[in-house]
């Protein structure tokens, strides 16, 4: 395969992935803003997902509407949700031969979808929830196409590492924002509806209710997000499909690239396996989620360098 | 109102060549499908065409327009009322356009081999050596097979006299296949069972073809060649044909960056180290594909590929300097290579052409400007082009002032009432002016053309323009077995 449709459908699927992950934890603030939270802010929100000036910030940051007009629609942010999408299906026009026509024309759908005149009235004027279903659901009728129509070659594999990696990328930065809003102090915090809302941006809540009989402690949140394997947006549940994917390259790689990013894979997510931090300790936990994070950037870095001849 | 009282209302002109209608009425080839569609009614119609417009989106049949760093989307205009041609008509097309390609054929290989044409005084020299496409690099190099136009786009249109003319052979990069067969497609959609029932030939083999005549260029020891599809990137207006074709073929499309020339071998940069390529398809004019040959400031094409081309290493498909067999001027020498290189009449005529470097020719230019169009001999897609009867005195003196400075880069030609084809535009059947883009494939086999090709719609009314690039729009083309 092309080095560069190699690149162009890894990150595709980061893209890809990146717009779902806004999108449940943009879902989420705003049912949380809705809630009967005093004092809700975006800030968090805004700063992770804009470029805009901490005045600014302090301005729009209880102005739902306007924030999520600059989250999603803002041209100018970079990082908001059309830039995402449009990106997405850029990198896709530039594989078109790569991967199924169905593909195309669901992430077409989906571009389509978020610049219609709709959704931007459901977010300035009307039920901006209905904005977030409507999407996510062109997201998930996406992934479903691709299950369903892509050839279990290179092209997907590569696909499904970059999914694996963004998303494991955005558990770690979702807990590491959470951490940051609770202050680093996981003892007083139990039962927060902070916890629940976590929950509720990685779709993991209803897994954690069935786990754990409807107790809401930190110490399980963060137990379930970092290790739990069956839930699709633990760190360690994606590091593990990340590797399980880069493996099935093997025969298509020359042997010194896919070990030096095998290692990298490997070494990220023994790292996770093998630690024991107490559950309870935020810094402990903020260290391991540092560092997981820099072995995947690193691997992304290998990747670059060995596959994508960048 | 139905589409039988918007047939009725149908509106002829005497001076122009109508596909559907003549004095005696429905033309045959268009009798199965009038009666088709005179039960319809026009909101359904027009229901069809919405149907059509939005598929073409949903699709993603598109090309991107960027300004201010965001993408318009825009579609190719459809109009869902198909051009038919009967099976007669077309015989006289395929044979005309054979007998003129291998002419062409044979041309570009004399001009940039022995120049029998031009020591033979057919073609003066200095036609040749002041077209600016006329590639020097070009000469003497061995091109497989002798094939230099492996793909045409000869654009046809009909006169009043019911005879097709050849406006331009379209020997370089032509393109608007793609959306032949999405046409096609879209048409099969709309009108269902239509097709088989009027007994259309099919299109849709036109990929294969193609492929097959790339595979047979590769060298002869290859035995599992590899061929891909060079494009300039997602932002050329072409690039959806780019990957359309290359998902039919199967290959790779590739941008100038995947490849890289390596002791005049052609490699793409993959995953698993560089990959020997065989054949290219290349969309990227002749000028950018190889910076250390051409344009220098190219980033669309590959340094060194030119060299391994001319070794015999890979096949560049269309050849290089082709473009010497489009120019406008020489364009009026094609009937005199028919009778030189074939000693045949030519089957299918050209559009009478003024080369402006005669004075002769210009004098007579000048005082006609009025029913004549003045191209540039190197433009193509309607641009560098004056319509006589419609510019303005200020737009004919500018003209005029630049035939005087380089007259070598004008032709001028008269006006040609191009046929008129029924359309749906606002809600009525009208019609519109249309030309015909059929699309060969010169292969070690011989030619092949598909039954069918582009046929381009003047959309805007009593316009003659249908280039897309100046409001033009195409309809599916239908050739009757």
């Amino acid at each position: 395969m092309l080095s560069r449709v190699a690149e162009s459908v890894f990150w595709l699927a980061r893209y890809m992935e990146r717009t779902s992950g806004l999108l449940r934890v943009l879902r989420t603030n705003y049912v949380g803003s809705q809630d009967e939270l005093n004092d809700f802010s975006w800030k968090s929100t805004l700063q992770t997902y804009g470029y805009l000036k901490d005045e600014k910030i302090e301005s729009v940051q209880h102005n739902s509407r306007k924030v999520l007009e600059y989250v999603m629609l803002d041209r100018d942010n970079d990082a908001s949700l059309i830039n995402n999408i449009t990106r997405s299906r850029e990198n896709a026009r530039s594989v078109q031969d790569n991967i199924p026509k169905e593909v195309w024309q669901a992430l077409n759908d989906n571009y389509h979808l978020i610049r219609e005149a709709n959704i931007e009235r459901l977010i300035k004027y009307g039920d901006p929830v209905l904005a977030f279903d409507m999407l996510l659901k062109q997201g998930m009728c996406l992934h479903g196409t691709i299950e369903l129509s892509m050839s279990r070659d290179e092209a997907y594999n590569y696909l499904n590492i970059g999914r694996y990696i963004e998303r494991c990328i955005i558990s770690i930065d979702v807990l590491l924002i959470h951490l940051k809003e609770v202050d680093f102090d996981l003892t007083q915090s139990d039962d927060a509806p902070l916890w629940r809302y976590l929950l509720y941006a990685l779709s993991g809540y209803e897994l954690y209710l069935k786990n754990n009989k409807g107790l809401l402690r930190s110490d399980l949140v963060i137990q379930q997000i970092l290790y739990n394997p069956n839930f699709v947006y633990s760190i360690s549940y994606c590091l593990r499909r990340a590797q399980r994917y880069f493996q099935r390259l093997q025969q298509d790689s020359e042997d010194e690239s896919f070990q030096s990013v095998d290692f990298l894979l490997g070494k990220a997510s023994n790292d996770l396996k093998y630690s024991s931090p107490d559950l309870k300790d935020a810094q402990a936990i903020n260290e391991i989620l540092i560092n997981t994070r820099k072995n995947i950037i690193e691997t992304t870095f290998a990747l670059n360098k060995n596959y994508f001849g960048i | 109102m139905s589409a039988s009282t918007s047939l009725k209302n149908y509106k002829t002109s005497s001076d122009i060549w109508d596909e559907m209608i003549c004095s005696d009425g429905i033309r045959d080839c268009y009798t199965t499908f009038a009666q088709s569609i005179e039960n319809m009614s026009l909101e359904e119609l027009s229901a069809k065409d919405e149907l059509a417009k939005k598929l073409f989106m949903t699709q993603g049949i598109t090309f991107t327009v960027y300004s201010n760093n965001e993408g318009l989307e825009k579609i190719f205009p459809f109009d869902i009322i198909p051009r038919i041609i009967k099976a007669e008509e077309w015989k006289t097309i395929e044979s005309g356009i054979k007998q003129r390609l291998k002419a062409l054929n044979i041309f570009l290989k004399d001009i940039y081999g022995k120049q029998f044409i031009i020591h033979d005084n057919i073609i003066p020299a200095n036609l040749i050596y002041s077209c600016p496409v006329f590639i020097r690099e070009m000469v003497n190099v061995q091109v497989p097979f002798d094939i230099y136009s492996h793909i045409s786009g000869i654009d046809l249109i009909r006169d009043v006299d019911g005879k097709f003319y050849v406006l331009e052979d379209n020997l370089r990069t032509p393109s608007g296949v793609s959306y032949m067969l999405e046409n096609r497609i879209m048409t099969s959609r709309i009108f269902p069972d239509m097709i088989p029932n009027n007994k259309v030939q099919r299109v849709r083999d036109y990929p294969d073809l193609l492929l097959q005549n790339l595979l047979s260029l590769s060298n002869l020891q290859e035995s599992s060649p590899t061929v891909v599809l060079l494009t300039p990137g997602i932002y050329n207006s072409a690039y959806f044909e780019h990957t359309t074709l290359a998902r039919l073929m199967g290959i790779e499309l590739v941008e100038g960056r995947d490849l890289v020339v390596e002791n005049h071998f052609v490699y793409m940069k993959t995953t698993k180290g560089l990959k020997k390529v065989d054949v290219i398809y290349r969309r990227v004019d002749d000028e950018f594909l190889d910076p250390l040959t051409f344009r220098p400031d190219s980033i669309l094409g590959v340094p060194g590929i030119y060299w391994a081309y001319r070794k015999g290493n890979v096949a560049i498909v269309n050849a290089p300097g082709n473009g010497v067999a489009d120019d406008k001027a020489i364009y009026s020498y094609v009937p005199d290579m028919i009778k030189y290189y074939l000693n045949e009449e030519p089957i299918l005529n050209n559009v009478p052409t003024y080369r402006m470097e005669i004075a002769d020719n210009r004098k007579y230019v000048k005082e006609n400007i009025h029913r004549m169009v003045v191209k540039k001999t190197n433009e193509s897609g309607g641009y560098g082009m004056l319509m006589g009867n419609n510019a303005t005195a200020e737009e004919i003196e500018i003209y005029l002032k630049a035939i005087e400075n380089d007259p070598r880069s004008f032709i001028a030609q008269p006006i040609i009432n191009l046929s008129s084809a029924p359309c749906f535009v606002n809600g009525q059947i009208q019609p519109r002016r249309v030309d015909l883009r059929p699309f060969a494939l010169f292969g070690p086999q011989g030619i092949n053309i598909v039954p069918g090709g582009l046929t381009r719609v003047a959309l805007r009314e009593g316009s003659l323009v249908v280039n897309s690039s100046q409001g033009g729009g195409s309809k599916d083309t239908w050739v009757l077995a």
